[in-house]
């Protein structure tokens, strides 16, 4: 095991450091500079690149890159918030985000499953229909129709929540009140997914022999359900519950947006935009790690739930 | 008769199902009692509502089934009206069952420690150092060693002979009465089956337990004990006893379905006999007799009215109109008389000139060996191991031996879908082991074809009956399209469908004519040799003969040679002209069909050959499994070899042994 965790670290490392060196050469290959002040002079405007080394050739950019890269250090913002630290900004943006995705994955996760469960166990009946237009309409309406939606009917009809989220940056139970509904927004697609899958696994699981054996052996539909059909539905569902704890970081672009959350969801693309590299690139890696760090629990997790895997493997 | 209290009866059971088409009506009318300490051997096929009944019985019909009529006693109460939670109580402890497939009847995450004690924990409230002794005890009774260690384990880490072990250990942890087996070996090898039947019985007997034993292997049937229940089309249509049913048939359809099987002792130079037609749709049950549309002695009554059961001794009953006063008498020897005369006798097996004959096929230290992993953690998979043999022009070579044996593998390599790790196939004198890169490997795999055991896998559902037939010719380029239209056409006829099938797609086909798409689809490029991989293990007793005197004929026909390979010792015996065992990716044994059934040498050939079960009671009374332990070869000293012991006559072994195996021979003849 401790061998098999090994080799895909190392593997992760390389596949790192293969994915920053072609953002790297993506990212400084777009044309123009992060200065668009046309009444600039030219000199300064050189003054001022040539300070960031951004006149030199490519590929010594990248040396001085890569120097700073193996102590994680990313550099300093040169457009968005000029002269602060990468990381730093990351570490305010990071937690903001973070508070509002949790609580949607604590809300969306046993929701999705409980609803799951009911559509598979009342299958073809009224619940699973009304469940299943649900999943639907959850899934192919945007997040933002809802979060517009819930914004103008429950906090500006209504009065019951503040319309953006307040400021503080530590979690007070205001400022949890004021993130009900974005956490909300953001839930209704991961519970769709998560219902939808719990279902169809279910379902399978319900219809296999080992459900007749449990049945035969005497055992209550209830019984046999929670002890055998449940556990092995949840095996595949790791699969896309994992993935989800990955998106905490990320945070989303649109409900941020519109709900005033100072948060990641828009950091990347204003960095891209504005030109300002090493946001950029400090916000690609973190990312790219995280993504990383996923699948390889993803992998490992599957081990311990399933004993096939975590057993048959030690031969 | 009653002088066994009666612990179950059903009466008069209807079932349907709702399905899109509409309603199948799965049991019409099923009657039957259970005896305490009893066997009762429910025989069909699949379709016939056996399964159904049994799962009635149970309660644990599909959410689409429906009651429509009908009562099942049990200790005086009704089944049928009991509620799920009342039905909760009598499953397991009263009546339990086991299933077919032991390899997804077990939960797959669960220890199989846990899955045994479970009922008895739930239920019966156990406390849970009793409950696993109790389970270890039961694993004994099972016949699994290592109970304490095997206790904490998981279903994967068995095989598939000790899961099935494993579940009639969970089934039997409550002490129930009634055993309900269905198909509990049609998953497993004869050799294992053999094993698991024994285990049934002896659990029987000391539990004195009554057993209901659904199944579609008459062979099996004459195995176990009491008495035997066929049914046909949702009903029973004969009951007796074991003896009854196996020498003194009376209805049509028992008579044709012991007819139709080859055994052992058939002989194999005329066409078997076949059911004609199919079994009937039951989406519109026919009027009158089910069975009376393919039953060559029917008469107008059968085909208008239902007949009763007719007494024929106090054990036994019939439903067929021949048993009317009126009707004239056919017994099994006039059936079997009558139905002899029909059948073709094919031309002499030509022998003894082989010598003056090429081969067509030479295998020569074939080994196909498959790896995983590198390094340290590096597995190689030996699925062939050395193996030699020739295919002479015009004969047919059975290739037998259990589920992983490597048969399938020989005939894959053969055909060029794996390259050999070492070894060379000849076919007409030409190396053609090179793989498909090898130039004129097309031609080679027009001359050698293939046909597959699962006739709903092997048919690409997208396309049409002629598209899947005409594919071969098509990618050949020899042919215009007119030309192949026309050829298809003409398979179609010769494999028994019509030129209207050609349309189709291959869902609306029953399994026989599925397997008889796969066979014209193989023929229609006029292979010189042809590999059928099981062609008929997925089909119907009925059904099967009908393809095997397909195949038979075809070979005539078309002066086919042909490689059959099957675990079916029986079916391989008839239809074979020579025959080799294999074992563990190597060829144990090579000889005639005859010679080998007469004078088996290796003691795996002699096991395989005492498992097989006959449809004879009387042999199945007597027969003894031998059971074969492949750690009495001792290959230390002297290095195992294939050696010619007798004409023809070709054995695996030490010096040693082969010393013995031509003295035994000698005391054969």
């Amino acid at each position: 095991m401790a061998r098999y965790i090994a080799q895909r670290l190392v593997l992760m490392v390389i596949t790192l450091f293969v994915i920053v060196s072609v953002s790297f050469f993506v990212l400084h290959s777009m044309p123009g500079s992060f200065i668009n002040d046309p009444r600039m002079p030219k000199e300064v405007k050189k003054a001022i690149e040539d300070k960031y080394h951004l006149n030199e050739p490519l590929i010594v950019q990248y040396g001085y890159f890569l120097k700073d890269f193996v102590r994680l250090d990313f550099g300093i913002s040169i457009a968005l918030q000029p002269k602060v630290n990468v990381n730093k900004i990351l570490a305010t943006k990071i937690p903001v985000s973070m508070q509002v995705n949790i609580f949607s994955l604590i809300l969306s996760i046993p929701v999705g499953i409980i609803l799951g469960i009911w559509a598979a166990l009342k299958k073809n009946k009224i619940p699973d229909h009304v469940i299943s237009i649900l999943i639907i309409a959850f899934i192919s309406i945007p997040s933002f129709v809802f979060a517009s939606l819930l914004q103008y009917f429950i906090a500006f009809k209504l009065g019951w929540f503040p319309i953006v989220v307040t400021t503080e940056q530590t979690l007070t139970w205001s400022k949890f009140v004021s993130m009900v509904l974005p956490i909300l927004a953001l839930s209704f697609g991961s519970i769709a997914g998560i219902a939808r899958y719990t279902r169809a696994e279910l379902c399978e699981a319900l219809n296999s022999e080992y459900m007749l054996l449990a049945k035969s052996k005497g055992l209550t539909q209830v019984q046999a359900t929670t002890r055998h059909a449940m556990r092995n539905s949840f095996i595949p569902l790791a699969n896309i519950i994992i993935p989800m704890f990955t998106g905490i970081m990320g945070g989303s672009l649109v409900i941020e947006k519109i709900f005033s959350i100072p948060g990641m969801g828009s950091v990347m693309v204003e960095a891209i935009n504005a030109k300002d590299y090493p946001v950029a690139m400090g916000v690609l890696f973190w990312y790219s790690l995280v993504g990383l760090l996923t699948i390889l629990i993803v992998d490992l997790s599957y081990g311990i739930i399933d004993p096939r895997i975590r057993i048959g493997g030690r031969k | 008769m009653k002088n066994r209290e009666c612990i179950l009866e059903v009466k008069d059971l209807y079932l349907t199902f709702n399905t899109y088409a509409g309603k199948v009506h799965a049991a019409r009318g099923v009657n039957f009692s259970l005896n305490k300490g009893e066997t009762l051997a429910i025989v069909g096929e699949s379709g016939s509502g056996k399964s159904v009944t049994a799962r009635a019985i149970m309660g644990l019909l599909p959410k689409n089934a429906n009651i429509d009529k009908g009562e099942i006693i049990y200790k005086g109460r009704d089944l049928i009206k009991l509620s799920d939670r009342e039905m909760t109580d009598i499953r397991g402890s009263d009546i339990a069952m086991i299933f077919q497939d032991p390899m997804s009847s077990l939960d797959p995450v669960m220890k199989i420690g846990r899955q045994i004690t479970e009922a008895l924990r739930i239920k019966q409230k156990v406390p849970a150092a009793e409950a696993k002794k109790k389970a270890l005890r039961l694993m004994e009774a099972v016949g699994i060693d290592n109970v304490e260690r095997r206790y904490n384990q998981y279903p994967f880490q068995f095989s598939g002979g000790m899961r099935q072990r494993i579940v009639i250990a969970t089934a039997l942890a409550c002490d129930p009465e009634i055993l309900i087996c269905d198909e509990p070996t049609t998953a497993l090898d004869v050799t294992v089956q053999a094993k698991i039947l024994e285990l049934i019985k002896e659990i029987q007997k000391e539990r004195n337990l009554s057993v209901i034993f659904i199944t579609h292997d008459l062979g099996v049937v004459a195995n176990m004990e009491d008495r035997v229940a066929v049914m046909y089309a949702g009903k029973i249509i004969e009951y007796g006893t074991v003896d009854e049913i196996f020498k003194d048939p009376r209805h049509p359809y028992t008579m044709a379905l012991l007819s139709a099987m080859p055994d052992l002792e058939t002989d194999s130079s005329t066409e078997l006999y076949a059911i004609p037609g199919a079994p009937p749709n039951l989406l519109h049950p026919p009027k009158g007799d089910a069975f009376a549309p393919r039953n060559r002695f029917a008469m107008r009554i059968d085909l208008e009215e239902e007949p009763p059961m007719f007494k024929v001794s106090d054990t036994h009953y019939a439903a067929t109109w021949l048993l009317h006063e009126e009707a004239p008498t056919i017994d099994f020897d006039t059936f079997k008389q009558k139905t002899l005369e029909k059948r073709r006798k094919f031309k002499e097996k030509e022998k003894n000139n082989e010598e003056s004959q090429k081969p067509i096929l030479e295998v020569r230290n074939l080994k196909q060996y498959f790896t995983s992993g590198f390094g340290r953690r590096k597995l190689v998979v030996k699925a062939v191991d050395d193996i030699s043999f020739d295919i002479y022009k015009g004969e047919i070579f059975g290739l037998v031996g259990e589920s992983g044996c490597g048969k399938t593998t020989t005939g894959r390599s053969i055909i060029g879908l794996y390259e050999p790790t070492e070894g060379e196939i000849y076919f007409n004198g030409e190396l053609i082991s090179r793989g498909q890169k090898h130039k004129g490997s097309r031609k080679f795999t027009r001359e050698i074809s293939m046909i597959f055991q699962d006739p709903i896998a092997s048919l690409n559902p997208r396309m049409t009956v002629k598209e899947i037939i005409g594919e071969g010719l098509k990618i050949s380029k020899l042919y215009h399209e007119d030309e192949i239209m026309e050829r298809v056409y003409k398979m179609l006829e010769i494999v028994g469908l019509s030129k209207e099938h050609a349309n189709r797609y291959p869902h609306e086909f029953s399994g026989g004519q599925r397997q008889r798409i796969g066979i014209a689809r193989a023929l229609i490029v006029n292979p010189k040799l042809v590999i059928a991989d099981e062609p008929i293990s997925a089909l119907d007793v009925s059904i099967q003969a009908q393809v095997l005197n397909l195949l038979n004929e075809l070979k005539n026909e078309f002066d086919l040679t042909l490689l059959f390979i099957a675990h079916d010792l029986s079916v391989v015996k008839y239809f074979s002209d020579r025959i080799g065992v294999m074992y563990n990716g190597k060829l144990v044994e090579i000889a005639d069909a005859d010679e080998l059934y007469r004078n088996p040498l290796h003691p795996y050939t002699k096991s395989l050959l005492s498992a097989i079960p006959i449809p004879n009671p009387d042999y199945e009374r007597t027969r003894k499994h031998i059971h074969y332990d492949p750690s009495i070869h001792d290959y230390s000293e002297e290095e195992p070899k294939m050696v010619e012991v007798k004409q023809g006559h070709f054995v695996y072994g030490s010096a040693s042994e082969i010393k013995e195996y031509t003295k035994s021979l000698e005391i054969y003849s």
